[in-house]
């Protein structure tokens, strides 16, 4: 193995990434948990859920959830557009691995993040880390945040859907 | 000591000399520890002599547990000397052979002795090491097996009715054939040598050395049902919960009696006789009085299938779903209807026909028939008449009747109950039916049919019918009904599915706590089908389930609310109607209610419930639903009625487990995801807003 790989082979995180944009900013998601990108699509609400779940929509006849990162995130909430699209991520559910879809304002590219690239989040004085970042990639075009999707859309925020509803 | 060493030198010939008997008889004095040590040592020195091979260290290591656990040590010098003999004499090609032998012997030792020893749960089984290694090879096993023993299990019922038939002999015999050799291949031990007992008597049976009397043919029957245990004990052990075998001893001692009966001869007389007395207590028992055309063309089919993952089925289903709607999407495609070509109109035609005929027959794909079942409750039947000292003849109509397998698998419980109650309290003793004018042999019916798009199955007996004064006083009794209260025969009747309901005297082992009713009726209701009852006092009671074809689709009522479309299943549905103001009148302003044919119904505004904008908030310019679920009646309230769709039911997925008022969701005809509606979780979340 050459020299400079090495320091890659240490740092889990780097790899390939999917890069989205929400707002300004822009995110990268592990490309290897990513199954399609699909237009947005009529998306069949649920009552009685949090407002970053968007609702249920059909995929080639299996019925998904969509989850909407403006929503999760805090941001505002604007249209869809064209370039609007949902990422179908695969993230590992109680039951096996389960499908899930995210709303993002539009994708641009496969980035190829190495180790240098990276660094960990900056404290922001709030105390703890935020848990779904992975960490942040200096690139040329400016910073990306890396989200740990399986953490965004961790089952136990799920779980607190039936006690809204309830 | 160095005298036994010696012997496991493998080229040693003064080993083949040595006098075994003189060795073990001296080492049985030995204590444990020395024995031990003595197995620690061999192993080196059969390291030393064989080499690597891998069957040695098997041995060596079934020694070492054998001395863990304390296995007397008769017993185990009887292994020593074996693996001795064993590497005193064979060619390497034949040793390696009598080695695994060996080793298959010492795991049934092994797994013996953890079953009598009481701290079972430290023990280290290695009885399921091999399993690992092949789990899929494994599992073919377990299925394939199961398939065999139920075929077993028919042909000898087939063969009880008629002892002179071979053809099921033969059916029997080339299926604890198969399992022998399956078993034997996945060193199987227990499992081979009950299969390999068991075909020498089906061959002495078959060479018409011994007759099929019933007596052998309840050994043959209880070693079968040894065989399941023995593969669901494999299965257990797959899971990766380990479970030492059950003792083959005691079975195999009974086969053994069989065969060994017919070598002495003499015997055989007294076998006849006891056979005859047996034949004398369940005369006539469980005759099937299936046309035999029937039964050989379902056993025809099975011939010609193949399994199929449940997944692959349920992806294959979605995809066919998906390609109706395409397809349908196409056709109605305004572009289409403008081009006004004939040609392309007939094109599109035809694919419809085609892909209507691909649905058709994907749903059908989950259908299995009910033989199965049925098979079971032959079984049944025999069994708990013989042990509760009853004749009875079972009569099954509709073996080739299909149903959804979850539904079958579902219904199997149920049946069994209500088979065992229609026995145990439904048919009289044959002195009490003689008595009452009645053939002494009961008839105990099932039969399965589809009427109206669902399925029946009716249960009967000419028993003596349910007592209606008794169930009354004993519910009035327990407090389920009031004293004063006045019921129609079949709400009295219902009164049995109560949980801990009996009217029964004594508990027997067979049925009498009041469980099996309830079971009955809970099973049925998960299934969303309903249970009837028919009864008249002293000839009879009939029970009648009634189910859906499926559980994976359900007729439903699309409707819309707003932007919205909800389906509404049908069952839950009375009635559908559009509101006058004079039927409608409120409570504090609040609580609304509608008058029904002289009933007070609330109203729940589906839109408010789910929180979403309706096309108008007049209940006169909406549509009610009058709906029934578990007892409460209300009624809903959505904008309008869009149509009527058998819809497949999907998860909404872990996400949306727990939203009140939805059951799951559903592909509409355009495609979308429409959510189905669960009346009962609508009508509590009724309650918890008042």
């Amino acid at each position: 193995m050459e020299q400079g790989n090495i320091a890659i082979a240490v740092d889990g995180r780097a790899g390939k990434y999917l890069a989205f944009n929400l707002g300004n900013e822009e995110f990268g998601v592990q490309v290897l948990k990513v199954r399609e990108i699909i237009g947005v699509q009529d998306i069949t609400a649920v009552p009685n859920t949090p407002g970053y779940l968007k609702g249920v929509i059909n995929l080639r006849g299996k019925v998904i959830p969509v989850i909407d990162l403006r929503v999760k995130f805090g941001l505002e909430q604007i249209a869809y557009t064209k370039r609007t699209c949902i990422i179908v991520v695969q993230v590992d559910g109680f039951n096996g691995a389960i499908l899930i879809g995210v709303v993002v304002d539009g994708v641009s590219e496969v980035l190829n993040i190495t180790a240098q690239d990276l660094e960990n989040t900056p404290d922001f004085g709030i105390g703890d880390t935020i848990p779904y970042i992975l960490g942040m990639a200096k690139m040329k075009d400016g910073v990306k945040m890396l989200l740990d999707i399986s953490t965004v859309l961790s089952q136990r925020e799920f779980q607190g859907v039936g006690a809204v509803a309830g | 000591m160095t005298r036994i060493l010696s012997i496991f030198e493998i080229d040693s010939e003064t080993s083949r000399g040595a006098d075994l008997n003189d060795i073990l008889n001296e080492s049985k004095a030995l204590s444990l520890d020395q024995l031990r040590q003595q197995v620690d040592s061999l192993a080196s020195d059969l390291i030393l002599a064989g080499g690597d091979d891998h069957s040695a260290n098997q041995v060596i290591d079934g020694l070492r547990q054998l001395c863990e656990l304390g296995l007397d040590n008769a017993q185990l010098f009887d292994s020593v000397g074996k693996v001795q003999q064993i590497i005193a004499t064979g060619e390497s090609a034949n040793r390696q052979l009598l080695l695994s032998n060996c080793i298959s012997e010492l795991q049934v030792a092994i797994a013996a002795t953890q079953k009598s020893s009481s701290d079972s749960g430290n023990n280290k089984s290695s009885m399921f090491g091999n399993l690992m290694e092949d789990p899929e090879l494994v599992q073919d096993f377990i299925m394939e097996s199961m398939e065999h023993l139920s075929t077993i299990e028919s042909s000898l019922l087939k063969l009880e009715e008629d002892p002179s038939l071979t053809e099921p002999i033969h059916c029997v015999f080339r299926g604890f054939h198969t399992i022998k050799g399956l078993a034997g291949f996945l060193e199987l031990e227990s499992i081979r040598e009950v299969a390999h007992e068991i075909e020498t008597v089906l061959d002495l049976a078959r060479n018409l050395e011994i007759d099929m009397s019933p007596a052998v043919i309840d050994v043959v029957l209880a070693s079968a049902d040894y065989l399941k245990q023995a593969v669901k004990d494999v299965e257990q052990g797959l899971k990766g919960d380990k479970k030492a075998s059950q003792p083959t001893a005691a079975i195999l001692a009974r086969v053994r009696s069989l065969s060994e009966h017919k070598s002495k001869g003499g015997n055989q007389v007294a076998l006849a006789e006891s056979a005859k007395n047996d034949q004398k207590a369940n005369q006539g028992i469980s005759k099937e009085q299936l046309p035999n055309t029937k039964t050989e063309s379902s056993n025809a089919v099975s011939q010609f299938s193949i399994r199929v993952e449940t997944a692959k089925l349920d992806h294959l289903l979605d995809m066919v779903g998906e390609l109706v709607i395409a397809q349908s999407m196409v056709r109605h495609d305004p572009t289409l209807a403008f081009s006004g070509s004939v040609r392309l109109q007939a094109h599109l035609a035809h694919l419809n026909t085609i892909t209507e005929e691909i649905q058709k027959t994907t749903m059908t794909l989950r259908m299995v028939p009910m033989a199965t079942l049925f098979q079971r409750m032959k079984r049944l039947v025999r069994d708990v008449a013989r042990k509760a000292g009853k004749q009875a003849e079972l009569e099954l109509v509709g073996e080739d009747t299909e149903l959804d397998k979850t539904v079958v698998d579902g219904l199997a419980d149920p049946l069994m109950h209500m088979v065992r109650n229609a026995l145990d309290h439904g048919v009289e003793d044959s002195g009490e039916r003689e008595a009452a004018g009645k053939p002494r042999t009961a008839q105990i019916g099932i039969r399965a049919y589809h009427q109206g798009g669902q399925m029946v199955i009716e249960l009967s007996d000419d028993g003596r019918g349910l007592n209606r004064d008794k169930i009354l006083a004993k519910a009035k009794q327990n407090g389920i009904v009031a004293e004063s209260a006045h019921l129609t025969d079949t709400e009295i009747y219902q009164l049995i599915f109560e949980p801990g309901f009996s009217t029964a005297d004594k508990v027997t082992d067979i049925s009498g706590r009041g469980v099996g009713m309830d079971v009955v009726k809970r099973n049925i209701l998960k299934m969303r089908g309903r249970v009837d009852i028919y009864s008249v006092a002293g000839s009879g009671t009939t029970f009648f389930i009634r189910l859906p074809l499926t559980l994976a689709i359900i007729d439903g009522l699309v409707v819309g609310v707003g932007t919205e479309r909800y389906v509404v299943p049908i069952f839950a549905v009375t009635e559908m109607f559009r509101p006058t103001r004079e039927m409608l009148s409120s409570l504090e302003n609040k609580y609304e209610m509608v008058l029904v044919r002289g009933q007070l119904l609330p109203i729940v505004r589906l839109h408010r419930r789910f929180g979403i904008v309706a096309k108008s908030d007049d209940p006169c310019q909406s549509l009610f639903i009058v709906t029934e679920s578990d007892g409460i009646r209300f009624c809903l309230m959505v904008d309008e009625f869009i149509g009527k769709q058998e819809v497949v039911i999907k998860s909404l997925g872990d996400c949306f487990k727990n939203i009140q008022g939805i059951a799951g969701g559903a592909i509409l005809g355009d495609g979308r995801v429409g959510l189905i509606l669960e009346m009962a979780g609508l009508a509590m979340e009724r309650e918890a807003a008042a």
